[in-house]
């Protein structure tokens, strides 16, 4: 049984269909890509999985518990958390409150007071040395850091992460990439991540799953995913394969 | 960092609520200023209650007078039928303070202005039904104690213990993870349901907190005037001050409406008998000035004043080195 | 059933006097995204310089429409260039715009009460109390003409934001304010200009009221209410939404009488409003930006 089960997973918005009909399946210790053009629903997709959106239709199950259309707060402590496009840390805190806001709804899957969890969460992103930093004094590199040690904070068992190596340099994006197969490798976390760093997906993830406009058109490794006709129609239009 | 106060802070607190509490007695107040003082505190404790919704996590209400006037009356009542020793009724006109509270649920899901305007809806609607129900709360000539001047003259310390619990109070919640997730629900609601923090939960639960803390004010209120009357408990003027208080004083500040309330209490007072409206007017034009140039209101101008302080002694010090 | 009728006359004219009140409110929210909570006093102060005009130069009230709304939008410019532009704008200034208007309320009332003292006025021409017979009920002349100038509003509102240049800038503002900015529209004087119009609405529908109901200083609150009721579930921009909201809004405090004591009968525009928000913040149209 995967770990994390979407089924028929529709959402929509008046009369625009965000999503329409996604199947996918997360595997325990897996990292699985979500690649697609601009408005294809990836972010939707996340919205609806982590709570902050009902879905339409459809069911998204946690190891065979059902936690479609529950609010967010509850998902996250069932143990799905997800982090923000946009990076949206909380201003007024500093690092180590984002981290311990988060690391009181661990839902019983981490032990011990939730500041001294929150630090070594921070410890483990390398943000241990900005910790009483207010989040608008920091590089957005350093952001996207909080907002991962706010996502880790929370013990998560599915991780969520909506483009967080997009606009990085090149030497920060190899250090997040590095990261994220540690969060993989030794924090127990299983994770879905969108990005549209194509070097980023393909050497990160095990399998990747394409959508394009509300529908999952491919899936599969990423070698077979990037030589799929459909996929390269998606993003290059049709007949633009080369 | 907000709600950092020196350290020896807490010792200098205990010693002014011990002077406080000896003052009666050492310094020999007048009469009017003994009332003077009951009547700060208790507006102490009031603004500080508002403040934890107004200010901890950011739902302005305009509708606190119904918590308080429910307080006052329910705690009148059983004075009056002998039902309970004063101190108890008061302690039953919180509780039942807290559990109207809890019925603004359904209105603590919308956010900013539109919960703030829904809050005047209700206080109105309230005052109202109130001031019409006259087998509660008398009607519109409102309910007379018996004069007690010995109670009178206690609730000196009976206010000024809630006022110095409600202190602490605001303190340890600005100071605790429930402070924290507070700020959060302040900041960026989604984002805080987002790393698990319900806001509806929390949000229910200051705001139970914000009015047994009100009621119980309304209680002590009624038995120190030992006269109430509808129009003056649920009114909107009495919502209106502890709005006035709190932002004045330093909005989300955990000691900020401390100040707004002893100011606001004085120059009501003062004015009293000169031009009554004038205080209303005054407070107005200090919002004003408090929202376009220090939101943290006093309390911010007193952290200003304080660095600036630091820095020309730094400046000092450094010019007489050279 | 003549009770019905008349029942049915009088809920037709409250709602013409709610719908005025509203259109000021919701151009200024719908526009600049800030909700002006002194629209209630400024409704009071449009009323006490109807009353002030008409009690010492003897000015007919509906003579001084021009007079009030040019003063009222003067004042409402004024406000925006000196106060409310400092604050941020969206979201972020949620509860400051809400304090600082507040604060202005304040103000206005004070002012008021240290002119005028706290005794009731009213504007009572001699023939707006005069009635006319319609149908089987009388009809008060001065209702009539609050009727005549809420139906002449909505036309001259629409008139203006769809066949003129300002009203094509003030849409475009409403909708988008950072495009508008790169396209070479002042966007400070478009916000200016519409908080300015939203004020002299609300002075408009103060003179209308103390026309028909009397005044203090401390009224404008329940006004304000109601005219967020009517805001809210009419929708943004659709000024027909409005007038069916103040429709409902007026029948239901019209009616109310029938199974209420008279005085309950504003608090059920207060109900209204709470089970409003709760319910349906959208509005019963949805919620649509001007345009």
């Amino acid at each position: 049984m995967s770990l994390l089960a979407v089924r028929a997973l529709s959402r929509s918005f008046g009369g625009l269909r965000a999503l329409d009909g996604v199947d996918l399946a997360l595997a325990e210790g897996e990292i699985l890509g979500v690649i697609g053009p601009n408005g294809a629903g990836k972010t939707t997709l996340f919205g609806v999985i982590a709570g902050s959106l009902p879905p339409s239709a459809g069911e998204v199950q946690l190891a065979g518990r059902h936690i479609g259309g529950m609010p967010a707060h509850r998902i996250v402590r069932a143990g799905v958390v997800r982090t923000h496009q946009i990076v949206r840390p909380f201003p007024h805190l500093t690092v180590l409150e984002n981290a311990t806001v988060a690391a009181l709804h661990a839902g019983g899957r981490a032990s011990g007071p939730a500041p001294s969890r929150a630090a070594e969460v921070l410890e483990f992103v390398g943000l241990a040395d900005r910790a009483d930093r207010l989040p608008g004094t920091l590089t957005l590199a350093a952001r996207k850091r909080v907002e991962l040690a706010r996502a880790l904070a929370t013990a998560p068992r599915v991780l969520l992460l909506d483009e967080v190596i997009a606009g990085l340099a090149p030497a920060e994006a190899h250090a997040l990439a590095a990261l994220i197969r540690r969060i993989r490798d030794e924090r127990g976390a299983s994770i879905i991540m969108i990005e549209h760093v194509m070097p980023a997906v393909m050497s990160l993830s095990d399998r990747v799953v394409v959508l394009d406009h509300g529908k999952r058109i491919a899936e599969g490794t990423p070698a077979e995913v990037v030589r799929d006709p459909q996929v390269l129609a998606a993003y290059l239009g049709p007949g633009g394969a080369p | 960092m907000i709600g950092r106060i020196p350290r020896g802070g807490a010792a200098g607190c205990a010693a002014a609520v011990a002077l406080l509490a000896a003052a009666p007695v050492v310094l020999d107040l007048t009469p009017y200023s003994h009332n003077l003082l009951t009547l700060a505190f208790l507006m102490i404790a009031g603004a500080l209650a508002w403040n934890w919704m107004g200010g901890y996590v950011g739902q302005v209400s305009f509708g606190h007078a119904i918590m308080f006037g429910i307080g006052g009356f329910v705690s009148a009542r059983l004075v009056l039928s002998g039902a309970l020793p004063a101190p108890l009724a008061w302690i039953a006109g919180g509780l039942v303070g807290g559990v109207a509270a809890l019925g603004a649920h359904p209105m603590l899901r919308l956010r900013g202005p539109y919960f703030s305007i829904a809050t005047i809806g209700v206080g109105e609607a309230a005052r109202l039904i109130f001031t019409y129900w006259e087998s509660f709360t008398g009607g519109s000539s409102g309910l007379s104690l018996p004069i007690d001047p010995i109670l009178k003259y206690q609730l000196y310390w009976w206010s000024l213990w809630l006022a110095a619990g409600v202190a602490a109070a605001s303190w340890l919640m600005r100071r605790s993870t429930l402070g924290l997730q507070l700020l959060a629900i302040k900041s960026d609601v989604e984002a805080a349901a987002d790393v698990g923090v319900s806001a509806t939960f929390y949000q229910d639960l200051v705001f139970c907190l914000s009015g047994a803390v009100v009621g119980l004010t309304g209680a002590l209120y009624a038995s120190y005037f030992a006269y109430i009357e509808p129009a003056d408990l649920f009114g909107f003027d009495r919502s209106i001050g502890f709005v006035l208080m709190a932002v004045i004083g330093g909005l989300g500040t955990p000691f900020g409406p401390i100040l707004g309330a002893v100011v606001f209490v004085l120059l009501r007072q003062s004015l009293l008998a000169t031009y009554p409206q004038l205080y209303l007017g005054l407070y107005g034009g200090l919002l004003i000035v408090i929202i376009l140039f220090e939101p943290l209101g006093l309390t911010g101008l007193g952290l200003r004043t304080a660095r600036l302080v630091r820095r020309l002694r730094a400046s000092r010090s450094a010019a007489r080195a050279a | 059933m003549a009770r019905f009728i008349d029942l049915v006359f009088r809920a037709i004219l409250l709602a013409g006097l709610y719908a005025t009140m509203a259109y000021g409110l919701g151009l200024i929210y719908g526009v600049l995204r800030v909700v002006n909570l002194a629209h209630g006093g400024i409704l009071m102060a449009g009323a006490y310089l109807g009353w002030i005009l008409f009690d010492t130069w003897h000015i007919d009230p509906y003579l001084s429409i021009p007079i009030v709304l040019a003063a009222s939008f003067l004042f409402g410019a004024a406000l925006y260039r000196v106060l409310v532009v400092h604050l941020p704008r969206g979201a972020a200034g949620g509860p400051a715009s809400l304090l600082l208007l507040f604060g202005v309320w304040l103000v206005l009332r004070n002012a008021a009460y240290w002119l005028f003292t706290g005794d009731d006025r009213t504007i009572r021409t001699a023939y707006s109390t005069r009635a006319i017979l319609v149908a089987g009920s009388y009809l008060e002349v001065s209702r009539l003409a609050v009727l005549a100038i809420a139906v002449l509003v909505p036309i001259v509102l629409h008139v203006l934001l769809r066949r003129t240049y300002l009203g094509m800038a003030i849409r475009a503002v409403a909708q988008n304010p950072d495009s508008c900015a790169v396209v070479g529209i002042d966007v400070g004087r478009i916000y200016t200009i519409t908080f300015g119009l939203g004020t002299a609405l609300a002075g408009l529908a103060g003179l209308l009221w103390a026309t028909i109901f009397s005044f203090n200083p401390s009224s404008g609150g329940s006004e304000l209410l109601k005219s967020f009721v009517v805001v809210v579930l009419g929708g943004l921009g659709s000024t027909f939404g409005v007038a069916i909201a103040a429709l409902i809004v007026a029948a239901a405090e019209v009616f109310a009488i029938l199974v209420l004591p008279s005085y309950l009968t504003s608090a059920v525009g207060f109900v209204l409003l709470v089970l409003v928000l709760v319910l349906r913040p959208g509005g019963l149209f949805g919620q649509r930006v001007l345009g």
